[in-house]
């Protein structure tokens, strides 16, 4: 117990004795945290005035891409496989755990013919959003802008990044499912019935049309709290393992002593912040994004809400 | 809107007195720390209160136990995000301001 007391307060002590210096801040201005996430071109293209060069966030979306196709596929081969044989293995457990999750998801807030039509989208998206978030934290040689040299040869430095953590990736996700939850309540109710279901049962005469608003606002706040939750979730996440893991130390440029013990402090945060993102944050944002599909998809064709 | 494209609009604006630069700065500087800082109370509590209540939901009905660990992630998810919109908010202040 005493010992780690001790060990709780010699950072504290070390920091308070060493000489005034050592906390004196000289803010290392070269050192800019956003170029983390700047995305290089590699591959320059460009069509008629519109960039579509190949850079970092390019290569994360395409990796995720092929990771979700070639599970999907891998799965269902092992499944039609393991469907000959009686014994269940590893692989069906996991698939098990993952169509569970799904069907949950489904059955939980759509309906009937709904449930059929739309759970393979929904495993779909849940897979690659999870797919790109756990990316975002393997360290992957993608920093072009600082080189390592090893025996001459120049690899670009391991960088955290996530596909996810670009804005347009969540965006064109949400564009995606918000079109179709339109789509699939037009298609229910025809438009004139879709758009008077959106006013509450119990709403009539002149208050229906400040209630009709409202809603209008709120199906635009859906686009952005969808899209701007799993954008923000990664980013500050990145940014946080960013910090913790050395761009502090960097960036404050306290002297040795100081910067051992910011050093300390911040590492073991650092570890820290990446369970909690790898083992919560990543799973839960996929999950979230999923259901609240899953959500609009269900409200938009139910009768009343 | 990434990162970095929001603070290569920043530094398109042409730059000013040097003091009164570093002014600006100072002044984003702590209204991202305020703001961001501000808009963690709420959904610090709003995370407590819905775990509190789960724990207490499970005390009461432990039958009930898969059905609300299922609806506790969700209202978490959606509670804790609620921090990063003042963050994101921040961050376009700080470096669109």
């Amino acid at each position: 117990m005493r010992a780690r007391v001790l060990a709780l307060i010699a950072p504290l002590a070390l920091v308070l004795l060493s000489p005034t210096s050592a906390l004196a801040l000289n803010i290392n201005e070269n050192y800019k945290p956003q170029n983390e996430f700047r995305l290089d071109p590699w591959i320059n293209i460009h069509i008629g005035g519109i960039d579509l060069s190949i850079n970092k966030a390019v290569f994360y979306v395409t990796v995720a891409c092929i990771l979700t196709i070639v599970t999907m596929v891998l799965m269902a081969r092992k499944m039609a496989a393991a469907s000959a044989t009686a014994r269940p293995g590893r692989m069906q457990t996991v698939v098990e755990g993952y169509y569970g999750l799904i069907q949950n998801i489904t059955q939980g807030n759509l309906s009937g013919a709904m449930v059929r039509k739309w759970f393979p989208f929904l495993a779909t998206v849940f897979l690659f959003i999870w797919f790109s978030n756990m990316l975002g934290y393997l360290p992957l040689p993608t920093n072009t802008e600082h080189k390592v040299d090893i025996f001459g040869v120049h690899i670009p430095s391991f960088a955290l990044f996530a596909a996810t953590a670009n804005i347009s990736v969540p965006l064109v996700l949400t564009f995606i499912v918000v079109g179709s939850y339109h789509y699939e309540g037009v298609k229910a109710k025809g438009p004139v019935k879709y758009l008077k279901g959106w006013v509450h049962a119990g709403v009539e005469g002149a208050a229906a049309i400040p209630i009709f608003f409202i809603e209008v606002i709120s199906h635009f706040v859906r686009i952005v709290s969808l899209s701007v939750r799993l954008f923000a979730n990664i980013l500050a996440g990145h940014l946080l393992i960013l910090f913790m893991g050395g761009g502090l130390v960097v960036l404050l440029n306290l002297s040795i002593i100081g910067s051992a013990v910011l050093g300390l402090i911040t590492g073991t945060m650092a570890v820290a912040f990446f369970i909690f993102e790898v083992g919560l944050v990543a799973t839960l944002q996929a999950f979230i994004f999923t259901t609240l599909a899953a959500i609009y998809l269900g409200g938009a064709v139910a009768e009343e809400h | 809107m990434d990162l970095h494209l929001i603070s290569e609009l920043a530094q398109a604006t042409p730059a000013q007195d040097v003091a009164q630069e570093y002014g600006r700065k100072a002044g984003k500087a702590i209204a991202l720390g305020i703001g961001a800082g501000l808009g963690t109370i709420g959904p610090g509590i709003g995370v407590g209160y819905i775990f509190g209540k789960v724990i207490e939901s499970v005390t009461r009905q432990p039958e009930m136990k898969d059905e609300i660990t299922s609806i506790q992630w969700l209202g978490f998810a959606l509670t804790e995000a609620i921090v990063f919109y003042a963050f994101i908010f921040g961050l376009i202040a700080f470096f669109l301001g």
